[in-house]
């Protein structure tokens, strides 16, 4: 049977973190050349791959749903074009996210009115 | 850290661009400045820009002009004995601004700007599509 909502807790906590990376790009593109301001970066895909590969195999909802990302200061100076490109490339993930949800939507919204459509 | 916070942050980059802008301009439009013999003359100026977090409890930093500062680079003596401001061996004392160190800031400062202008858009347009989920039929 057709369980929507870990796949509704997956996606919001993704789109949370999408939220955030866009949330880290802004602040490094607005603090560029700022002296003494250093690239800041999440640390959520390095917990992520740890807590994976650790992960239980029968478990309703993968147990890195519940982690928090953390923002760090990397000892790096903003480069403005890899930003950017950084920021188009999670914009794209984020609309990905967001047609996951909109599908997972639209089935539900097919199951209640017993596959006759909207 | 709220919805609109993310806007905040561009518009607070958008700012500093703005405060660059307005220093290099000043800085090329005195370029030819001069005062009179033992006057001071025009010192190139460039604004002070520091992180600030955005909430007292931490979040993320946005920049903030604090103030402008002068640059303390010495005048440029240019012979020119018939100008009204030479002194009495006939040299003008000019403003140590360098005119292509400014036009090369005023490209920095323009893209700058275009890329806090870009990053506003992206998010709003994010939270647009986030906001319009709820919309589909």
């Amino acid at each position: 049977m057709f369980e929507a909502a870990p796949i509704f807790s997956l996606l919001s906590h993704a789109l949370d973190n999408a939220a955030l990376r866009q949330a880290v790009h802004t602040t490094n593109i607005a603090n560029a050349g700022v002296d003494g301001f250093h690239r800041l970066d999440l640390v959520f895909d390095t917990q992520l791959r740890a807590l994976a590969s650790s992960a239980d195999e029968g478990a309703r909802e993968p147990s890195w749903v519940g982690t928090q990302p953390r923002i760090v200061a990397t000892n790096d100076a903003v480069r403005l074009d890899q930003e950017m490109a950084l920021m188009a490339k999670d914009s794209v993930r984020y609309q990905a996210l967001l047609g996951a949800f909109d599908r997972t939507t639209g089935l539900l919204r097919l199951a209640i009115h017993e596959g006759k459509g909207a | 850290m709220g919805m609109f916070s993310v806007l905040d942050i561009s518009a607070a980059g958008m700012d500093v661009q703005q405060a660059r802008l307005a220093a290099a301009s000043a800085n090329l439009a005195n370029a030819s400045s001069t005062s009179k013999p033992g006057a001071p003359v025009y010192k190139p100026v460039s604004v002070v820009v520091h992180s600030v977090p955005v909430s007292a409890a931490g979040g993320l930093p946005r920049p903030v002009v604090t103030g402008t500062a002068e640059l303390d680079v010495p005048a440029h003596l240019v012979y020119d004995p018939g100008h009204p401001d030479a002194d009495e061996r006939g040299f003008v004392a000019l403003p140590g601004t360098d005119p292509i160190s400014s036009m090369l800031e005023l490209i920095s400062i323009s893209r700058g700007y275009e890329a806090n202008l870009r990053a506003f858009d992206v998010s709003r347009d994010l939270m647009q599509k986030t906001l319009d989920l709820g919309n589909r039929r």
